[in-house]
C-alpha cells in the first residue's frame, strides 16, 4: 500500500513539472484552434487525477502464487543487472558488439546460476554467431569496434 | 461476389513459394520464441520489425512474417503451458487447467494436437467472420471522419479499462501514460519541440521498438531474476502423437461455440485473447456441468480456451485492418510495423492495397494449416528447447533485444532509453499495472491527437463537432455503457459484501 503511495506521490510530481514543461509551447504562427500543449496537458491532467485518487486510495497489488517477495538479494540482483545493462549499451559502439556482448554476457549467465566454464564456452560462441547471422546474414549492420582491424 | 474474388487472389500472393517460404520461417520463429520464458508475441513480433525492414521484404511479405510469428507464438506459448504448467502469458492460463493434466495422464502429445486443431478452428471460424464482415466494416468506415475517429479511440481506450476487470485504475493510468508518451517529439503540426529536453535523439519522439522491447523484454528479464531456477520438469511428450477422430468429435461442438465467441471478443477493442480464453473456459464449464472433469484433463477444457485465443487473435485484426484502431497489444505493434512501411490501416487500405490485406488474411489460413502439420514431426525438437535453462537463455534474450533496439536507428542513446524504459516498466509490473495499455495508448497517442486537431480545425475550434453526429453520439453512449460497467461491478460486489456481514 505505503509503496503504491509513494510511486502515485512521484508520478504525480512528474506530472506536474511535465506540464510546466508544457507550459509554454505554442505555435508561433497557426491556423489551428488546438495548439501542440492541449492534447499533453490533457492527458497529464487526466493522469494527474487518476494518480491523486491513487494516492488516497491505493488498490491491493495480488501477487501470483509463484512470485517470492522482494528480498535484499533479489534487490542486488537486479541493480547488478541494470548496471551490465547500461555497461551493453555504453560499451555497444566504441568495444563493438562481439566484445560488448561477451563482456556482459558472462557475467549475465552468472547472475542466473550458471557455471563458469559453460558461461564463458556459451556466450562466446553466441556472441559471435548473432554477428554472423545478423550482420552477415540477415543485414543488419552491427558495429565491429575493437575488432575492426581484424576486417580485411 | 467480388470478396471471393479477392480472397482467390490473396491466396494467389500467400501461395507464391517466397511467401511460403516467409510464412513457414514464421511459424517457426513464432513457436521457438513463444516457447522461450520471458518472450511473447509482443517482443516476438517487435523483434522482427526492424530486422524484416532490414532485409528489405516487399511489405505484403512482412505482414506476412509477422502474422505467422505472431501465431507461432501463441502456439510455442501452448507448448509450455501444456508441458510445464508454466503459463507463457496471461492469455494461457487456462490452457494449463486442463491441458497440463492432459499431458500428466500421458496424452501429452494428444493434448498438444488437439490444442493445434482448435486453435485452428478457431481461427477458420474467425477468419471466415473477417472474409464476411470487414469489407462490410472498410465500407462503413469510409463515412468516418475524424471526430468520429477520435471518439472510437477514446471508446477503444475506455473499453481497455472496463474489460480489465479487476483493477480499472491501473489500467487507464497504463493507457494515459502511453498516451502521453506519444507527444513526446516534435510536433508535426506546429514544428514545436515537446518534451525532448533539447536532446535530438527524442526530436523524433521514443521509437515504437524502443518502448517495446524495453517495456516487455527488459521488465521481463529482471523480473526472471526473481526465479533463477525452475521447479517442474517438463512432461515427456511419448506416445500417441496426433489426436484421433473421435477426440475431434467430441469437442467439434465446444469448437464451434468458443470460436464465435472468440471471434466476437477479439473484435470488441480491449477484450482480446486473455478475456476470451476466460469466458469460453468458464462457459464451458458451465454447459458441461456435473459430467465434465473440467481441471482434470477434460478435452474440451482444452479445447475451450485454445479455440477461443485463436479466433481473438485474428478478430482482433479486424478492427486493426478496417478501422486502423488497435484492439491489442499485438496488433498495436503490427500498426507501428506497418507504419514502418509507410502503410496506414483504415478503411481505405482494403481499396488501394487489396493484395496486402486479402494476402494478408489467406496466410493466415496457411500459417495455421503449417503450425497443425510441424506439430507432429517437431514437436520433440520444441520440448528439448524447453530444456534451456534460464543462465544461458537470458544472456540471448538480453542481446538480440539490443541488436533489434540498435537496429532502428543505430544510436546507443536508444540503448540507454531501452533500459531505462525497462526499468520503469519493471516498477509498473511489480505494482500490478498492466503493460499492454501503455502500448496501445502509445499508438492511438499520435491517431487520436491528429484526429482530434482536425475535427476542431474542421469546427472551428466549435467542441460540439465531438458529439454532434449520430455516429460519435452513438459511440459516446456506448463509451458511458462501458465506463459504467466496472463501477456496477464494483457497487455490487461492495453491496455482497455488505449482505455478508449482514447475513453474519
Amino acid at each position: 500500500m505505503l509503496i503504491q503511495r509513494i510511486f502515485a506521490s512521484v508520478l504525480l510530481l512528474v506530472c506536474a513539472s511535465l506540464a510546466l514543461m508544457a507550459w509554454p509551447y505554442q505555435a508561433a504562427f497557426s491556423y489551428e484552434p488546438v495548439g501542440p500543449r492541449a492534447f499533453p496537458l490533457l492527458m497529464l491532467g487526466l493522469m494527474g487525477l487518476a494518480l491523486l485518487y491513487m494516492v488516497f486510495r491505493p488498490a491491493p497489488i495480488k501477487h501470483s502464487e509463484d512470485e517470492p517477495p522482494l528480498d535484499r538479494e533479489t534487490l542486488t540482483k537486479i541493480s547488478i543487472c541494470v548496471a551490465l545493462l547500461l555497461v551493453f549499451a555504453g560499451l555497444f559502439e566504441p568495444l563493438g558488439f562481439i566484445l560488448s556482448s561477451i563482456l556482459i554476457g558472462i557475467p549475465m549467465a552468472r547472475l542466473y546460476g550458471g557455471r563458469w566454464v559453460p558461461s564463458v564456452i556459451v556466450t562466446t560462441l553466441m556472441a559471435i554467431g548473432l554477428y554472423v547471422l545478423f550482420d552477415r546474414v540477415m543485414d543488419v549492420p552491427l558495429p565491429l569496434g575493437l575488432l575492426d582491424v581484424l576486417e580485411n | 461476389m467480388d470478396t471471393l474474388g479477392y480472397l482467390g487472389q490473396g491466396f494467389g500472393v500467400a501461395l507464391s513459394p517466397y511467401n511460403l517460404v516467409t510464412a513457414l520461417t514464421g511459424t517457426l520463429i513464432g513457436t521457438v520464441v513463444g516457447l522461450l520464458p520471458g518472450l511473447g508475441p509482443i517482443n516476438g513480433v517487435a523483434l522482427l520489425i526492424p530486422i524484416a525492414f532490414a532485409l528489405g521484404l516487399p511489405p505484403e511479405s512482412a505482414l506476412i512474417l509477422l502474422a505467422a510469428v505472431y501465431l507461432g507464438c501463441e502456439y510455442g506459448g501452448r507448448i509450455s503451458s501444456i508441458l510445464l504448467n508454466i503459463p507463457g502469458e496471461a492469455s494461457t492460463v487456462m490452457t494449463t487447467l486442463d491441458g497440463y493434466p492432459m499431458a500428466r495422464k500421458g496424452l501429452a502429445g494428444v493434448a498438444l494436437s488437439l490444442s493445434a486443431w482448435s486453435s485452428f478452428i478457431g481461427a477458420f471460424i474467425a477468419t471466415c467472420g473477417m472474409v464476411l464482415f470487414a469489407p462490410l466494416l472498410a465500407k462503413w468506415a469510409i463515412a468516418f471522419g475524424p471526430a468520429e475517429y477520435f471518439v472510437l479511440m477514446v471508446f477503444a481506450i475506455v473499453c481497455l479499462g472496463g474489460m480489465a476487470g479487476d483493477r480499472p485504475l491501473k489500467t487507464f493510468i497504463a493507457a494515459l501514460i502511453g498516451l502521453f508518451l506519444s507527444s513526446v517529439g516534435i510536433d508535426a503540426n506546429s514544428g514545436v519541440y515537446r518534451f525532448t529536453g533539447d536532446n535530438i535523439h527524442l526530436t523524433d519522439g521514443i521509437q515504437f521498438v524502443v518502448l517495446v522491447l524495453g517495456l516487455f523484454s527488459i521488465s521481463e528479464i529482471l523480473l526472471l531474476l526473481e526465479k533463477t531456477h525452475r521447479g517442474q520438469e517438463a512432461v515427456k511428450a511419448t506416445g500417441r502423437m496426433m489426436f484421433n477422430f473421435k477426440e475431434a468429435a467430441s469437442v467439434f461442438v465446444v469448437n464451434i461455440r468458443c470460436g464465435l465467441l472468440g471471434f466476437i471478443m477479439g473484435v470488441l477493442p480491449g477484450a482480446g485473447a486473455t478475456l476470451a480464453s476466460a469466458v469460453a473456459y468458464m462457459t464451458e464449464k458451465r454447459i458441461a456441468g456435473a459430467s465434465g472433469k473440467f481441471g482434470q484433463g477434460d478435452a474440451r477444457g482444452l479445447a475451450a480456451p485454445e479455440t477461443a485465443i485463436g479466433a481473438s487473435a485474428c478478430g482482433a485484426l479486424v478492427p486493426m485492418l478496417t478501422l486502423g484502431v488497435p484492439g491489442s497489444g499485438t496488433t498495436a505493434v503490427m500498426i507501428g510495423a506497418l507504419s514502418l512501411y509507410n502503410i496506414t490501416p483504415g478503411p481505405l487500405l482494403f481499396q488501394q492495397q487489396p493484395d496486402i490485406v486479402w494476402g494478408l488474411i489467406a496466410s493466415l489460413f496457411i500459417a495455421n494449416i503449417m503450425l497443425v502439420i510441424l506439430n507432429i514431426p517437431m514437436i520433440r525438437i520444441f520440448t528439448r528447447i524447453l530444456a534451456v535453462p534460464n543462465w544461458a537463455l537470458v544472456p540471448v534474450i538480453a542481446i538480440i533485444t539490443g541488436i533489434g533496439v540498435y537496429a532502428v536507428h543505430a544510436t546507443t542513446f536508444d540503448l540507454f532509453l531501452m533500459v531505462g524504459i525497462g526499468i520503469f516498466g519493471y516498477i509498473l509490473r511489480k505494482l500490478d499495472f498492466p503493460l499492454s495499455p501503455v502500448l496501445l495508448g502509445f499508438i492511438l497517442g499520435g491517431l487520436m491527437e491528429q484526429n482530434l486537431r482536425r475535427a476542431l480545425s474542421i469546427s472551428n475550434g466549435a467542441l460540439d463537432i465531438l458529439w454532434s453526429s449520430p455516429i460519435t453520439f452513438g459511440v459516446w453512449v456506448l463509451t458511458a455503457l462501458m465506463l459504467a460497467f466496472p463501477l456496477l461491478r464494483i457497487w455490487r460486489r461492495r453491496s455482497a459484501a455488505r449482505n455478508a456481514i449482514a447475513d453474519v
